[in-house]
């Protein structure tokens, strides 16, 4: 069936189905995503573009390919997007500008490179067939089981191509350091060191736990400090990240010797 | 041999005709959801046996029902979207998390060879090439469900949530990539069913016990589990990234949760375990029944794999999080790709017929190398501490902490202590 | 092709489910309106406005996705090869061997500089 198929340059009723469903479906994501307002959204419409691509690949008896496709791009590579796109803000509007000169005609010249290969692959594999090195067709490519051939190619007559992407995937590591890690300047203190520090002489800070915020009773809540048995506020109750958006809330009403002071008067 | 047997699979399989499929799909459906309602169950009964509690015990005979009644009690609730949520979004999450989770369990071996309705088949859904490749790839479409829903929820506990977890998810499926290798490389083959089938000697806990001990801890992080829960760490991030879901919602992801349980399970007895297959010298079961008693077997596997999950919960505190990604990062990986590499090795040694006296003397090397690596990194280690040590200045007397009521106010007098000292003179 | 529709089965079960649940939510559940209900979650102060740091996230995570990239592929290559280990045979080991080595040492650097430390 599938050597008749290929031979006749002519896909099953199947796959037919699939392909004429799936593909303009494709396409639509395709253009929204371009269209779309938000970052996070368009990253999701290319990882339907990408499960749909492995659909693709499944269909035309290539099941490693696939899942691989699944794996590699809709796993890590679309993770990664999202990672990117979080970082760049979660509602920053995208800037028109080319930040990098001579981007577009660089981005055009590498699209129409990539339509050339695929046009030039196709072609060699419909009409090269029966020459050297040529298409074989699926079933003999896929005769000791789909997996069995891919590995038989990749490690013998491509092994060259295999090893330089470990160089590829150094780069990669190297540049994600390069442009992602800051060194500390300071080695970060552990936790051993730090509770060392509190139980230390002349340290500010007890062994014990920091008192929790909010009033017995009254207001239990993150923002205000609890009070003392004196019924004075014990700053060191209310966490720092909120005092330094200014957030905490004043502990006057609460306070017990205030408000029968004031009862008094 | 190998070979021979997963083809009969794949064809049987291949063989079933359109009702089949979907008694099968109905079958598997079912029993994953009754299994994650009695998951449930069993994990509160025995969580609050470790804990010299009772469990719920009121909602049918021994609590029974309590999953049931919990997710009666979820659909009563009110369904909230946030107002700063992104409603597609929001309503999207959920929805793929609970749709992977089952596609994942799709090409799990349950049972061998047996008759269904009259016909020839195994109670498996379908058996692929590549199928332990293709649960990863729907384990990594799922972390989607994760991250949408914490970015889209549009609050601060759900976006660190969701980010904990997938970094973490990402970290431990290389791990748990990287110790499958060991288990293609004995079964020469990635579909399930040719590495039941390849187990029929030996179960792989025994040939590859580092890649089994690697996958087990890697399936925990995998699975947002205790002690590694820290997507969902109460105590920081109050629920992690489902903390805005409410209702039917919440509870697909809790279904999620489960079934991805069941799921690593299932691949780990599958993987490492035998699958459905007896225990050694107990083969002669696996014909009783017609064939459907093999599936005592896989089940019986798949508790106790439930139960080491709930042990787990019940025994160990939370990881803080730089350690879980230490853990992951400096200590799984570097053993797994170094155990690969010798699996590797002595398997070509013993394929190409290499004498006794030389696997030996390459074992014994390479444990030689481990342990002479291991003294150094312990030297170093002890020197880092010592340089450590020797920078504290050791207080003059032993160290006391300081009574709670002289925290901030610098009004309390520190005389009481001086009394007491008094006093035990 | 057969293969593929039990995938699809259970996925269309799956979904189906799932989508009758979000429905069904929507009318078992009460309907009582509250603004504060709608607010994001925090811990009884006002909520802040927007996600930490205005959605930001430590550019940390981005190495570590980076790094899971580089390893997922190297997974992608392994397995292939552990499947037809038994044909490749020695050559294949070498292939492998140096093809680690090379990820190893990427892998080295990055945690020699400190890029798998968290805080």
């Amino acid at each position: 069936m599938n050597t008749l198929a290929l031979s006749a340059g002519l896909t099953g009723a199947p796959e037919a189905v699939l392909f004429w469903i799936l593909a303009p479906l494709i396409v639509l994501a395709a253009i929204g995503m371009i269209l779309v307002k938000k970052a996070v959204h368009s990253a999701l419409l290319l990882a339907y573009i990408m499960i749909s691509l492995a659909i693709f690949y499944i269909a035309q008896d290539a099941p490693f390919l696939g899942v691989v496709q699944i794996v590699v791009y809709t796993g890590a590579v679309m993770m990664l997007f999202l990672f990117i796109l979080m970082l760049v803000g979660v509602d920053s509007a995208d800037s028109l500008v080319e930040t990098i000169r001579g981007q577009r005609v660089v981005a055009l010249l590498a699209g129409l490179s990539l339509g050339a290969l695929l046009i030039g692959a196709l072609g060699r594999s419909l009409l090269g067939a029966g020459i050297a090195g040529g298409a074989v067709g699926l079933d003999q490519a896929n005769s000791g089981g789909n997996v069995q051939g891919l590995a038989t190619l990749l490690f013998s007559r491509y092994v060259w191509a295999f090893e330089v992407v470990s160089a590829l995937l150094i780069t990669a590591a190297l540049g994600a350091m390069v442009l992602g890690h800051r060194e500390r300047p300071v080695p970060r203190r552990t936790q051993r060191q730090l509770s060392e520090d509190r139980f230390r002489e002349g340290s500010e800070l007890p062994g014990a736990p920091l008192p929790s915020p909010g009033v017995f009773s009254r207001h239990n809540a993150v923002d205000i400090p609890a009070l003392l048995p004196d019924g004075s506020p014990a700053p060191t109750s209310v966490s720092r990240v909120i005092k330094a958006r200014g957030d905490v809330l004043p502990t006057a009403p609460f306070e017990l010797n205030k408000e029968s002071q004031g009862e008094q008067k | 041999m190998i070979h021979q047997s997963a083809i009969v699979t794949a064809d049987l399989l291949g063989k079933d005709p359109g009702w089949l499929i979907i008694v099968k799909t109905l079958l598997v459906f079912v029993f994953l959801v009754i299994m994650v309602l009695l998951s449930i169950w069993g994990e509160r009964r025995v969580v609050a046996r470790m804990q010299m509690r009772l469990g719920p015990n009121r909602v049918g005979p021994f609590g029974l029902l309590q999953g049931l009644a919990d997710g009666i009690k979820l659909a009563l609730k009110e369904d909230i979207v946030p107002k700063a949520a992104d409603r597609i979004v929001f309503i999207l999450a959920p929805i793929i998390s609970a749709t992977t989770c089952f596609m994942a369990f799709a090409v799990i071996p349950m049972t061998g060879q047996v008759s269904l309705l009259g016909r020839k088949t195994a109670f498996q859904l379908t058996d692929l090439s590549v199928g332990v490749l293709y649960i990863l790839s729907i384990a990594s479409v799922g972390v989607y469900g994760i991250v949408l829903a914490g970015w889209s929820s549009g609050s601060t506990y759900p976006l660190l949530g969701a980010l904990r977890s997938s970094a973490q998810v990402i970290s431990y499926e290389v791990a748990m990539g990287l110790s499958l290798v060991a288990v293609f490389l004995y079964a020469g083959s990635m579909s399930t069913s040719d590495i039941v089938a390849s187990q029929d000697k030996w179960w792989y806990v025994v040939v590859l016990f580092p890649s089994f001990v690697i996958y087990t801890i890697s399936m925990v992080g995998e699975t947002n589990r205790a002690p590694f829960d820290l997507a969902e760490a109460e105590g920081e991030l109050v629920g992690g990234f489902h903390t805005e879901y409410s209702s039917l919602k919440f509870a697909l992801f809790f279904l999620a949760e489960y079934v991805n349980i069941l799921t690593v399970s299932a691949l780990a007895t599958t993987l490492f375990l035998g699958g459905y297959r007896a225990l050694p010298g107990l083969g002669f079961t696996e014909r009783w029944l017609g064939g459907w008693f093999t599936f005592v077997w896989f089940l019986a596997k798949l508790l106790a794999f439930l139960f080491f999950f709930i042990w787990l919960r019940g025994t160990l505190p939370r990881l803080r999080y730089d350690q879980f990604m230490k853990f992951g990062w400096k200590v799984l990986i570097p053993i797994s790709l170094v155990w690969t590499l010798i699996v590797s090795t002595l398997r070509a040694l013993s394929l190409r017929g290499a004498p006794t006296a030389v696997i030996v003397g390459f074992t014994g090397g390479v444990v030689l190398i481990l342990l002479v690596v291991g003294s150094l990194f312990e030297a170093a280690k002890r020197k880092e501490q010592e340089a450590l040590s020797s920078v504290i200045t050791k207080p003059s007397h032993f160290a006391v902490p300081q009574l709670p009521m002289s925290i901030s106010t610098h009004r309390v007098p520190s005389a009481p202590s001086r009394s007491m000292e008094a006093t035990d003179e | 092709m057969n293969l593929y529709i039990p995938i699809l089965a259970i996925g269309a079960v799956g979904f189906g489910f799932a989508i009758f649940s979000v429905l069904a939510a929507a009318l078992t559940g009460p309907k009582r309106y509250n603004r504060a209900r709608l607010e994001a979650y925090e811990c009884g102060i006002e909520p802040t406005p927007q996600a930490v740091g205005g959605g930001h996230i430590p550019i940390k995570y981005f190495l570590t996705a980076m790094l899971f990239i580089v390893f997922d592929i190297e997974i992608v290559f392994l397995y292939p090869w552990a499947v037809s280990f038994d044909h490749l045979g020695l050559f294949g080991l070498f292939e492998m061997v140096i093809f680690i080595a090379t990820v190893f040492v990427a892998y080295a650097y990055v945690w020699r500089r400190g890029g798998l430390e968290w805080d």
